[in-house]
């Protein structure tokens, strides 16, 4: 009986003893598969992480705009509709950052009927002096109002002086930009081709149009107030490259010799309140005044009268615009802006020919439904100076035009 | 007609509590991962004295939380760094405000290094260049024959952009690590013995605070409440709250509270500094 149960147990404890070694056998080849995913899965993650800091380098953000508008009758030509949506921007801007201080942009417009390149540039941090940086290629001019993005912008449009004096609102060149991280001072110095974007991109002529501008912040924190103070300065000039005439500002014919510069420089200053008084309020305004110049296209292999009729111009001009703000609440915004433009100052009235001056009074409303959406409401109101050369739709001369616009944008952003 | 006086009644006393005795005040902190643990602890004693006060607290960096801000979906963007101009412009755009700026404490930004690494002491202009990349040997630093390892912080953090601006002054080298939390740049060096990180005092536990100084000449401080004070330790910054307008109701009242002598003491708890 002794030798029966011995041998039970010798076969019980060594078909345990086989078994567990059968399951440590297994448990390590269950480690060591898991094992070896384990790892493959780690080299994943690793080129997955190498992957996406290479993606987080580029930032992908823009915006678009569809408006509605309705039209004064004489901004209306014969069976021309009253009203139209359309696109009034649509744009994506690409940002890369391949390093720190190092950066790509790429904006292009997809708007109704233009398809366009708003911006082309690379900003780098200059070395060895903190806070400047060199930027190249094709971007706003330095002025407020320019700079201030379409987006943020309160009005559906920029005042008719800054339309005027920086069509398009970019240039190609460069520009050292300084922003002081200690100092509450902006200094920005722009060299450009100065004949705009577009066809005439590349410069028409060897001298370059030189922009300079500077803002200093003051803050009063305790009373909730921020003024930042600032002036403009344009230096340049257009190249009279075909026709000697040139009508000056104050009507006179006069001539130069073809190849010589006709002036182009204007000088402004501008003014930004900004007040925490039951919510933000603020108050912007900027005034220029100068000398603008347009060349002549005509060709040179024209007759003397043919130039004549079609001369080189060079005018006095000035205007300003003011924007009142006020913040109602997180999401709502009320906004008054008056803007004036001569683009002559010198003559007015019939003598001003078309080149009369305008005082705009705009309207709006602004609702932040929430981060990405915005809905604006903008009556624009357009006063011209009456003049033999202004016609209304009719044909009327010397009237005050019904120019006024109603627009509602809805505009969505990411 | 009897019962529909008595439902417009009831709906009527139902409106005026709902919008009364009912009714949380709620404010949104969100921002610095230096703050987190600070927010959270002001939020929590803070609700707990004040039932009817929901505080929630987020972090992902001083970047994240301005943006935030900007965007209007924080009440509150914790900051261990200043406002930049550029966020100040998109504020100002979008609000018309300058923003409010509160410091609710300070901090010093700690040097951490590994406790087997010989090296104890170090100037800003070392900083710097072990940073950039022009020193990258512990030897050149009196340590041993290794290649200095460097971990730092993601650039949506406040520190990352406060030791870019008053330390490092120039660009980062590419051979740091960037890393998401001071927490996981303690770690990090608490493994690597050739590592070095920075970041909030009040994180560094198993890791050596180096001794930082102005320059060659000057006496090398770690940041303890006394060289924090004093503004002796060089590496001295504030923390901030930042706000759109000048707080009122309950926020300010949250904000008075925390700058109070309850809400200093919390600050001293967690690791850092008092403001006064």
């Amino acid at each position: 009986m002794k030798k029966f149960f011995t041998l039970l147990f010798l076969l019980v404890t060594g078909i345990t003893g086989f078994a567990q070694t059968a399951v440590t056998d297994s448990l390590k080849e269950v480690i060591s598969t898991h094992e070896g995913k384990l790892t493959a899965l780690d080299d994943r993650v690793l080129v997955n992480e190498a992957d996406l800091a290479k993606l987080n380098k580029i930032k992908v953000s823009g915006y678009v705009q569809a408006q509605w508008e309705y039209y004064g009758k004489d901004l209306v030509k014969t069976n021309e509709p009253t009203n139209t949506f359309y696109i009034r921007r649509a744009r994506i801007k690409f940002t890369y950052e391949p390093a720190d201080g190092v950066k790509f942009v790429l904006q292009p417009d997809f708007s109704t009927g233009n398809l366009s390149l708003k911006d082309a540039y690379a900003v780098v941090n200059l070395p060895f002096v903190k806070d400047w940086t060199l930027w190249a290629g094709q971007f706003n001019r330095p002025d407020y109002e320019v700079e201030y993005s379409s987006s943020q912008r309160e009005v559906l449009e920029r005042s008719r002086l800054i339309r005027a004096i920086y069509p398009g609102e970019r240039e190609i060149g460069a520009k050292l930009e300084y922003i002081g991280s200690k100092i509450p001072l902006k200094f920005q110095l722009m060299a450009m081709n100065g004949n705009f974007t577009g066809a005439n991109a590349k410069d028409v002529d060897s001298k370059k149009d030189i922009m300079a501008r500077l803002v200093y912040s003051i803050k009063m924190p305790s009373a909730g107030l921020g003024i930042d103070l600032g002036g403009t300065g344009y230096f340049g000039g257009n190249r009279a490259k075909t026709n000697q005439y040139v009508l000056e500002s104050n009507g006179v014919a006069d001539s130069v010799a073809v190849g010589d510069y006709l002036k182009k420089q204007w000088f402004g200053a501008e003014i930004q309140v900004f007040a925490d008084v039951l919510g933000g309020l603020a108050l912007k305004g900027e005034y220029i005044t100068g000398t603008n110049s347009t060349p002549s296209t005509i060709a040179s292999s024209s007759t003397m009268a043919a130039k004549k009729a079609d001369p080189n111009k060079v005018n006095n001009f000035s205007g300003y615009y003011v924007y009142l703000i006020k913040n109602i609440g997180q999401k709502n915004q009320f906004v008054a802006k008056y803007d004036f433009y001569d683009p002559n100052t010198k003559l007015s009235g019939d003598a001003a020919g078309s080149s009369v001056n305008y005082k705009t009074l705009t309207l709006a409303w602004q609702c932040y439904v929430n981060d990405n959406i915005r809905i604006s409401l903008n009556y624009e109101m357009p006063q011209n100076e009456k003049s033999a050369s202004v016609k209304n739709i009719a044909g009327v001369a010397g009237t005050q035009l019904s120019d006024n616009t109603l627009g509602i944008r809805i505009q969505a952003k990411f | 007609m009897k019962i529909i006086n008595k439902i417009v009644a009831t709906l009527m006393v139902v409106t005026l509590f709902s919008g009364s005795a009912f009714s949380q005040a709620k404010i949104t902190v969100k921002g610095s991962d230096t703050m987190v643990i600070l927010a959270q602890k002001w939020a929590e004693l803070y609700m707990k004295n004040n039932k009817t006060s929901v505080i929630q607290v987020t972090g992902g960096g001083s970047g994240v939380g301005i943006t935030a801000l900007i965007n209007g979906t924080t009440d509150i963007a914790d900051a261990s760094r200043p406002m930049k101009q550029t966020e100040i412009e998109k504020l100002k755009a979008r609000y018309n405000t300058l923003g409010v700026e509160i410091a609710c404490a300070k901090d010093g930004v700690t040097i951490f290094l590994n406790e087997a690494n010989k090296v104890n002491e170090l100037t800003l202009k070392q900083l710097s260049d072990i940073y950039t990349g022009k020193i990258r040997n512990w030897k050149e630093l009196g340590g041993n024959d290794a290649e200095i390892r460097l971990y730092g912080r993601e650039n949506s953090s406040g520190t990352y952009v406060f030791f870019h601006d008053e330390v490092v002054k120039a660009d980062y080298s590419s051979n740091v690590q960037s890393l998401p939390g001071t927490a996981a740049v303690v770690n990090a060096v608490k493994k690597d013995i050739d590592g070095i990180g920075y970041g909030g005092a009040a994180y560094a536990v198993g890791v050596k605070h180096a001794y930082v100084k102005k320059d060659a000449n000057s006496k090398a401080y770690v940041p303890t409440a006394e060289s924090i004070a004093k503004n002796d330790y060089p590496i001295t910054r504030y923390l901030y709250m930042y706000l759109r307008n000048r707080p009122t109701g309950e926020t300010k009242k949250y904000i008075d509270w925390i700058l109070g002598s309850e809400g200093q003491s919390i600050v001293v708890e967690v690791g850092y500094f008092p403001v006064k």
